[in-house]
């Protein structure tokens, strides 16, 4: 497979994640379509990495999935408390700080 | 013995923040008096060491800051400076006495008296421009918080009218400054903010255009802060609701750097402008228009701080007449105007403050007959009522007298305007005297007292100053003459005038 | 030996304010002594200096510099000192009166020490070597002047009536300021241009180089500078139409009326004009021939005004109030007598001017006094409520009819024996005539003679409707003490005696600008044909006032009654002082400025700048603007992605086109 297809993927991921994020809203789906953003990114980074002969971007990719997984966490935990509060993860209801 | 100056801004620094951190009224009022006063010896020290028989800059201090912006702080005094240094060491230490009594969150009342003092003195030090613009903002903050937190009932409003005025001709003025740097840099491919190395730059900006872009934008800042009409309706506002000791320094020293500007700043600049003609005649207009209107919404109000006001606006109009004119004698009648007036209006709006403070209320028809119990306010305001109305052997006729006499030379139709105000000046002093002070006493008003007596003894102070500087203008007219003479030889020679 | 000190002429009453203001209060007679003492150190300096140049016909000159290129120094010629010794000598005896009068007034440190001050302030204006230094005392007087007016402050009365004096002449003060003003810049413009040179010995507004540089002076502008002057010394001494407020500034304590407003400031208008009178003879004679346009109108406005305030004199019902306008009128005298002999005698009429100023100051402050005896035993200031005070206040009656004697100018002519105002009014009056004869110009004349004749009624009418008759109301009346009579006698000696000193007089104030001559040479032939008729007139014009007066007022042989009523329009136009109080603050003051001019520019402030531009243009675009954009903020986190990932494909596409690439 050529570096093309890789980065043809990861397009395809990222649009994906792009069009989940503006059309959706539920706060879970939300959350969801940046995990893939970010996946897209990884895929990129582990993608160049491994056809230039140099680690580091294999380095970043294992620091950003460490980094989504404490981002998800703290996302999921606020979609939590949230739902505690107002019963829904409907993002349009939460409008409070809105003009 | 050098680094005088930035000991003298540092000074009264270091007692802001001590006296932000006091606990007690009686700590916080005897620092800020005492780093107040420590800040206007070093002032008498300078003063008496200053050379007035020659007008560059002398005690002059430099320190590198950002060397790859071209920044560093300079300090200087010439005759421009020196004059307002004094006044403002004077008024402040006179500030915090005449407000000894203050109780309302002591500790930051005069922890931000003390920041003025440390703004304004950087204001007519600094003689970098980015350092300049850095104190110029410096001065805004604390007033704004002595208007909003110790003012009157429409504080708000008026705390922000004051800082959207002020703040907007700054950053007007602050782009003039920049395009005064980038050009600067331009031409000589190295970055500088040193003020007078960035005025004598102006005059290689090719396009006229540009060039009276740059004058008028900077005139803009300084007119706004004098306040000249049309843009004076923040000052009657802001002195209505501000507290006295916040109305004195707003009056008495943040007007002043209005006019300060127009002598560091705009004479320098003036004859290289695209069309200096033309910005002559619009000074001269803005001045006796301020002169004249002044004089007659002050002859409109009812409230005494009010009228008080606007005669600030009347008077601190000759200092824009007397520059126009650009007649060293003028000039110099000009600058004196700035020191003189920033006397007189500190007694005034002291005054104003008393009656408030005793009677409960400052509108001139309720009052009435208030010297039968307050014999000494009546005498001492008399007396600054006097001064600003110019009397001769006061201060005040000294700068108006050599305004008049010498603006002739260049603006008579100016002059004999401005001279009709005279008679309305006197109209407006009088009358409130005669509605507010003399007559029968309003038994309204119940058993009231006369001032305390810190804030009686300040305001005699400021009357010895005025009659003494009144009967001899010399120790500080001289120093002022002279730099006015560099100032208008420049422009001589450029044919602005003949 | 005393003209080495003239400077403490001025400095020992200022000294004496000082102590008394702040003294005042822990000494006997809240410290009355200091200003007497002071003042009569000063007068004794000015005797001495007098009798030390008088010989010699020398000055004494002082000078030191001031600020940019002004200076502050005496100059005592013979002007100066005739003046200095008339105020300080009149100002001791009204010191000395006052003790007697203020005794019952709490506020006596602040009375002595405002009259001590203005003392100072009026010797000071006159031995001013300059015309700044000049102008300043000038204020200073006036400013004195506010404050003694307005010394019963809680009078309302008072303090309106201090007002008006302060605002009025102050209308003259910026005349005069802008005569200095045009003469500082003409002057500096001739050394400029090299014509002529001041060095550090004299300086730019000094009055000896003034003098020096009126040929050069362009002949227009030196109209214009003394016609502005005039202006000032119109409002100083209350000449029409600035003579306003010298009837109210009668609020004032009767010593201050004496002192200020009779005997010596309301004279420093006269005075300028005398101190400036070679640049008032310098003038061109565009409006008469021969005669200097200043000049003229000098006697015009002064002639005028004594007539027209002696007509106000005759219906005044205060004590006071009819003695005010007398001044009015012999101010008008004086200035009448600047102009009118000044066009024929040239700068003798300083002289002429002079004598009938220090006559009138020992008469008039000797009237004042004598009214403010009155005032002290009745209690009253209105005459319709005296009456018969002849048997109780002997001495004040004598004295009073000997001061009005003087003023109505009564003496024998031909073998010249008579009052002092015999000598210095009829001077006047016949130079008047010299005048009309010489330019066939007789109306100033006219005004003078007419004047003399109303003079001569009003003050008599006051005299007999006070002194003679029957008491008309029930008021406990008495002579008063000692320390008040004894002034008035010797006030009343120099009233009686002053006019013998006349020929040396003149001679001696000739001196003063010897180097102006005026016409005088050729004239002296034709001046002495005036034929026994009009010699005789002011004299007779004076007994028939008196005659006139005891005939009505005194034996009642006219029935006044139809005349002096309100039906009557004349006498409510004069009682009414011609609406002038009307005209001058309710129309002027009030309505126009206050009402018309101060109140639109409070509504163009108000309503306009901050209302109409600040708050609707400038403040509701800005904010309409925000409402705009802060829709754009939907909050909505989808939307601001949206428009993110769109404007990034937008960037790459433009990205692509413009550069190229695969």
């Amino acid at each position: 497979m050529s570096l093309y297809t890789y980065l043809l993927i990861s397009a395809i991921i990222f649009a994906i994640g792009a069009y989940g994020i503006i059309t959706q809203r539920s706060g879970i789906k939300i959350l969801m379509c940046i995990e893939l953003l970010l996946n897209s990114a990884n895929l990129n980074l582990v993608a160049f990495s491994s056809f230039n002969g140099n680690a580091t971007g294999q380095v970043f990719a294992i620091f950003s999935i460490a980094i989504a997984a404490a981002e998800a966490a703290i996302g999921f935990a606020i979609l939590v408390a949230l739902f505690r509060v107002r019963d829904t993860i409907n993002l349009d209801n939460i409008n409070i700080l809105r003009w | 013995m050098a680094a005088l100056i930035s000991l003298m801004i540092a000074i009264p620094l270091l007692g802001a923040i001590i006296t932000f951190l006091t606990r007690t009224r009686e700590q916080a009022r005897s620092i800020a008096l005492l780093t107040s006063g420590l800040s206007l010896v070093i002032s008498l020290i300078l003063f008496s060491r200053f050379d007035s028989s020659i007008s560059t800059i002398q005690f002059g201090e430099s320190y590198p800051w950002i060397a790859s912006l071209g920044v560093s702080l300079k300090f200087g005094l010439d005759g421009i400076g020196m004059p307002l240094v004094l006044l403002s060491n004077i008024v402040i230490p006179l500030t915090v006495l005449f407000a000894w009594g203050e109780t309302k969150q002591a500790n930051q009342f005069y922890g931000l008296i003390l920041l003025e003092l440390v703004g304004v003195l950087g204001v007519f030090t600094s003689l970098d421009f980015f350092v300049f613009y850095i104190f110029w903002e410096i001065v805004l903050i604390p007033m704004y918080f002595l208007i909003s937190i110790w003012g009157g009932p429409r504080k708000d409003y008026s705390a922000i009218k004051f800082f959207i005025y002020t703040h907007v001709a700054s950053l007007v003025m602050l782009l003039a400054i920049f395009s005064l740097y980038f050009n600067a840099w331009q031409v000589s491919g190295v970055p500088n903010f040193d003020m007078f190395y960035l005025l004598k730059n102006y005059s290689v900006i090719e396009s006229p255009l540009l060039k009276d872009a740059i004058f008028l934008a900077l005139l803009f800042g300084f007119l706004v802060k004098m306040p000249a009409v049309p843009f004076h309706t923040w000052l009657p506002d802001a002195h209505v609701e501000a507290p006295t000791a916040g109305s004195v320094i707003l009056a008495a020293l943040l007007l002043k750097m209005g006019g300060y500007g127009l002598f560091r700043v705009i004479l320098p600049i003036l004859p290289f402008s695209g069309s200096p003609g033309k910005l002559i005649s619009l000074m001269a207009i803005i001045g006796v228009l301020s002169i004249l209107y002044g004089t007659f919404l002050a002859l409109a109000q009812r409230d005494l701080k009010k009228m008080v006001a606007y005669s600030s606006i009347s008077h601190m109009g000759y200092v824009t007449l007397g520059a126009a004119a650009l007649i060293p004698l003028s000039v110099s009648g000009a600058m004196f105007q700035q020191f003189s007036h920033g006397l007189i209006t500190a007694v005034l709006f002291m005054s104003c403050g008393v009656i408030q403070h005793s009677a409960g209320t400052r509108i001139i028809h309720d009052l009435g007959g208030i010297a039968k119990h307050m014999p000494k306010l009546a005498f001492l305001m008399l007396a600054g009522f006097l001064a600003s109305l110019g009397l001769p052997g006061m201060s005040g006729f000294i700068a108006e007298f050599l305004i008049l006499v010498n603006s002739y030379f260049t603006l008579p139709t100016f002059v004999i305007l401005a001279l009709f105000g005279i008679v309305f000046t006197a109209g407006y002093h009088l009358w409130a005297m005669q509605r507010a002070v003399f007559g029968t006493y309003n038994e309204k008003l119940g058993h009231i007292h006369d001032g305390a007596d810190y804030g009686i003894a300040s305001m005699a102070i400021l009357v010895l100053l005025i009659i003494f500087f009144g009967l001899n203008p010399n120790p500080v007219l001289t120093m002022m003459t002279t730099n006015a003479n560099q100032l208008l030889n420049f422009v001589v020679l450029r044919g602005v005038i003949t | 030996m005393f003209s080495d000190y003239a400077a403490l002429i001025v400095l020992l009453p200022v000294i004496a304010f000082v102590l008394t203001l702040f003294l005042g209060k822990k000494l006997p007679h809240g410290g009355a002594y200091l200003p007497i003492a002071a003042i009569a150190g000063s007068f004794i300096i000015s005797l001495g200096t007098f009798l030390e140049i008088y010989p010699t016909d020398g000055i004494v000159q002082q000078s030191m510099p001031w600020f940019a290129g002004m200076n502050l120094g005496i100059l005592i010629d013979p002007l100066a000192v005739v003046m200095l010794m008339m105020v300080s000598f009149v100002s001791l005896l009204i010191h000395i009166y006052a003790v007697g009068y203020m005794s019952h007034d709490p506020a006596k440190p602040r009375y002595f020490a405002e009259t001590s001050l203005f003392t100072a302030a009026m010797l000071s204006v006159i031995l001013s070597d300059n015309i700044l230094q000049f102008f300043i005392s000038w204020e200073l007087v006036g400013l004195c002047s506010f404050l003694l007016i307005g010394f019963w402050y809680h009078k309302p009365s008072a303090a309106a009536a201090a007002k008006k004096a302060f605002l009025v002449t102050r209308v003259g003060d910026v005349m005069f300021l802008a005569g200095i003003v045009l003469l500082y810049v003409n002057m500096s413009e001739i050394i400029t241009s090299r014509a002529f040179s001041v060095g550090p010995e004299n300086f730019i507004l000094q009055f000896k180089t003034m003098f020096e540089a009126i040929p050069l002076i362009n002949p227009t502008q030196l109209t214009y500078i003394t016609l502005l002057f005039f202006g000032g010394a119109i409002g100083k001494s209350g000449q029409f139409p600035l003579h306003g407020w010298l009837p109210d500034a009668m609020e004032g304590p009767t010593t201050v009326s004496a002192l200020i407003h009779a005997a010596t400031m309301v004279t420093a208008g006269v005075y300028l004009v005398a101190r400036t009178f070679p640049m008032f003879a310098a003038t061109p004679a565009t409006l008469s021939a021969g005669v200097p346009d200043s000049l003229l109108i000098v006697a015009y406005v002064g002639g005028f005004t004594a007539l027209f305030a002696a007509t106000m004199g005759l219906v005044m019902n205060d004590i006071k109030r009819v003695l005010a306008y007398s001044t009015v009128s012999q101010l008008g005298y004086m200035m009448l007598a600047l102009g009118t002999a000044g066009a024929v005698v040239g700068a003798q009429a300083v002289g002429i001017s002079m004598f009938h100023l220090i006559s009138h100051a020992f008469f008039k402050a000797l009237l004042f006094l004598c009214a403010g005896s009155v005032i002290h035993a009745v209690g009253t200031n209105d005459i319709r409520e005296m009456g018969g005070l002849f048997g109780k206040m002997k001495i004040t009656g004598t004295t009073m009819f000997i001061a009005a004697l003087a003023l109505a100018g009564i003496g024998i002519p031909f073998i010249n024996i008579g009052t002092a105002g015999f000598f210095s009014k009829d001077m006047i009056i016949e130079k008047a005539f010299e005048y009309g004869e010489l330019k066939g110009d007789f109306i100033p004349y006219a005004f003078a003679i007419i004047a003399a004749l109303l003079t001569s009624i009003y003050i008599f009418r006051l005299w007999f409707m006070a002194f003679t008759g029957k008491p008309r109301s029930e008021r406990h009346s008495h002579e008063s003490p000692g320390v008040m009579t004894r002034p008035l006698m010797i006030l009343a000696l120099f009233a009686l005696f002053f006019g013998f000193a006349h020929l040396g007089f003149y001679d001696y104030l000739n001196k003063n600008f010897e180097l102006m001559t005026g016409e005088k040479a050729a004239l002296e032939g034709e001046s002495l044909q005036m034929s026994p008729i009009i010699v005789l007139l002011p004299v007779i014009v004076g007994v028939l006032g008196l005659l006139i007066s005891y005939a009505i007022y005194h034996r009642r042989m006219l029935d006044m009654s139809k005349l002096v009523s309100t039906q009557n329009p004349l006498y409510k136009l004069l009682l009414n002082r011609y609406y002038e109080p009307k005209i001058g603050a309710d129309i002027i003051g009030v309505k126009l400025t206050h009402d018309v001019v101060a109140q639109s520019g409070e509504f163009v402030d108000r309503k306009i700048i901050d209302g109409l531009v600040i708050d609707n243009i400038i403040g509701n675009t800005l904010f309409k603007l925000g409402e705009f954009v802060r829709k754009l903020q939907t909050g909505v986190v989808q939307n601001y992605a949206s428009v993110t990932i769109l404007g990034i494909g937008l960037l790459i596409i433009i990205l692509r086109i413009k550069f190229g690439g695969t």
